[in-house]
């Protein structure tokens, strides 16, 4: 055997091409760290990439075609639960392993499936606490037209009421809309004057509404929005400006203070030329790729049963900290920050919790009060960008 | 009526299945669900008190036997039986022991949760419709001895439906009772007079 095959399922065009293009970054520069020491085992890790350019059904045909054709026994991928979803059933049916390194709505569990980013419980809950001690508790929520916004906006809502809070409006969008038709709910938004604007809006329907907002003259630093997956590559495209002020909560910031990250953004600056773009879907790809790449050291195979015996408990010493998969639910226990951006568009650390939360998918109503989710206030905002 | 999602953390489930592929996943799901769980294998004979749903493995078992095991405690529980076929005979055990959801063998992760949610609210909503029914019919019973009693009354006195009405009431008011007990006590006291004049 000359390499070991992986597949890797990221849009290059498209929708959501910003978020999943550095997913799929993060993924190439563990590869070629893993290869760089020799590969595993002495073999190189040979990615195999196909670009479903951001079309929910093309991720289900790409991921069938990876394991019939090129005998693929691993997949990375997907950014939205639709594509997630599309994926499962082939992954199931052929007993691959698919690694998904993005924060979701929770509420599913498959053996065929690691789950890497955050569920509500991981970062909800710590956000809604944070806007309520910070901003005020009057919300208006904002959503791209699918799962993940509207049962995120259920979580919220339910722990807005625990604080005694209210939620002045809710209106979804396609994911294909445009700056001019959010002007009737930013109409609304500057009449009703809330304190903060929940925003589950993805992919470039995001950049749109962050500049639309601006635009009509809405200011982060009195009404923010606060988003759980606005990123330093969206940042990038909306332009600093109109991104500051606004909060966003992920267990990973390029703004991270430690040797971990350190070293992680400076191969990611040997490798792309630049580190606009790392977010924390890419921090979660790079270090699914390096749990896989050790899990694999170990079974000498790629064989689902074997190499989920391994990677379930097993820990990784990530950009943003020690994280840990969950034998009681293929999800990670990961860390969360609360940061804003500044006027240079760079996050600045806020807030984070103590130790890595454990995820808990199936969780109906988070409790604000759990000391779990409790934030420490950070002085300095961790690490300026070099 | 209580909500089955907001009260699924609370749920005591008993998973009765041998132990083997199928009861892994099932235990792993219930408790990533967040449900407290014990596993009971081969079926027992009473069902212990703390528990509020039953997962059970209905493959060759009989009807007699799983019905005695669910009836033995007076909490009747929600069941969701697990059949491994779905021959006509198999579902006849289901309805006879009155599962309120299925599961398939192999059991999967996926489904769990709906067919627990799903059959709480089943059972709920039949504890709901036969209280319910209960109640109408205690009402419909009253109202026909208070006509009876009227009728006597009419018959007896010769005034009229509302007359005889109002007499049942004002008893009632007086005697700080229902009106049914009294139109039973007119009823009785009917009774007993015209067995009398038989005898």
């Amino acid at each position: 055997m000359k390499s070991w095959k992986i597949g890797l399922l990221f849009s290059e065009t498209g929708v959501t091409s910003i978020i999943e293009r550095s997913q799929l970054n993060g993924a190439l520069l563990a590869i070629d760290q893993i290869n760089a020491k020799g590969g595993v085992r002495g073999i190189p890790i040979q990615p195999v990439s196909y670009d479903p350019a951001s079309v929910t059904r093309k991720y289900g045909e790409l991921a069938e075609k990876m394991i019939v054709e090129d005998k693929i026994g691993v997949i990375f991928g997907c950014y939205m639960s639709s594509s997630r979803k599309e994926v499962l059933p082939v992954v199931e049916r052929r007993n691959a392993l698919f690694f998904y390194p993005t924060l979701y709505e929770g509420f599913e569990y498959s053996p065929n499936v690691i789950y890497g980013g955050a569920c509500p419980n991981q970062n909800s809950v710590p956000l809604a606490n944070y806007l309520m001690n910070t901003y005020g508790n009057r919300f208006y929520f904002v959503g791209s037209d699918y799962i993940y916004p509207r049962e995120s906006n259920r979580v919220m809502r339910n722990v807005l009421r625990q604080g005694g809070g209210e939620v002045l409006g809710e209106v979804y969008f396609d994911l294909e809309a445009r700056q001019a038709d959010f002007s009737e709910v930013i109409d609304d938004i500057m009449d009703k004057k809330p304190d903060v604007i929940f925003s589950t809006v993805v992919g470039q329907g995001c950049i749109e509404f962050y500049k639309a907002y601006h635009t009509a003259g809405g200011d982060g630093r009195t009404c923010p929005i606060a988003s759980l997956t606005m990123n330093e590559g969206e940042i990038e495209a909306i332009g600093c400006e109109a991104s500051a002020g606004h909060i966003t909560a992920a267990p990973y910031f390029r703004a991270i203070n430690s040797p971990a990250n350190r070293s992680f953004l400076k191969a990611y600056r040997a490798k792309f030329g630049s580190t606009v773009d790392v977010t924390s879907g890419c921090e979660a790809a790079y270090s699914q790729v390096h749990l896989f790449a050790a899990a694999l050291e170990e079974t000498g195979e790629i064989d689902t049963e074997s190499l989920r015996e391994v990677l379930l408990g097993a820990s990784f010493d990530a950009p943003q900290g020690l994280i840990k998969i969950d034998p009681d639910n293929n999800h990670t226990y990961l860390r969360s920050c609360i940061a804003k951006v500044n006027e240079a568009g760079e996050f600045v650390i806020q807030a984070k919790v103590r130790r890595a939360i454990k995820p808990d998918p199936y969780l109906v109503f988070p409790t604000i009060h759990d000391w779990s989710f409790r934030t420490l206030k950070v002085v300095g905002g961790g690490r300026k960008n070099e | 009526m209580s909500d089955p999602i907001q009260d699924l953390r609370d749920l005591h489930a008993l998973v009765v299945h041998p132990r083997d592929r199928s009861a892994d996943e099932l235990l792993q799901q219930v408790n990533r669900i967040g449900c407290h769980f014990d596993h009971m294998w081969p079926l027992p004979r009473t069902l212990p008190d703390k528990f509020d749903l039953v997962f059970l493995d209905v493959t060759d078992q009989s009807a007699q036997r799983l019905t005695s095991f669910l009836n033995s405690n007076e909490k009747a529980p929600t069941i969701i039986a697990i059949i491994g076929y779905e021959n006509p005979s198999v579902l006849d055990v289901i309805f006879e022991i009155g599962a309120h959801a299925v599961l398939t063998k192999p059991v999967r992760a996926a489904g769990v949760l709906s067919s627990m949610l799903m059959a709480r609210r089943y059972q709920q909503e039949q504890l709901r419709f036969k209280k319910e029914l209960k109640k109408v019919r205690e009402k419909l019973d009253n109202v026909q001895k208070v006509n009876d009693a009227k009728f006597i009354l009419m018959r007896h006195r010769g005034i009229t439906e509302r007359d005889a009405y109002d007499l049942i009431r004002k008893q009632a008011m007086t005697k700080r009772t229902t009106t049914t007990e009294i139109a039973q006590s007119i009823i009785n006291a009917e009774s007993i007079l015209s067995n009398m004049g038989d005898a």
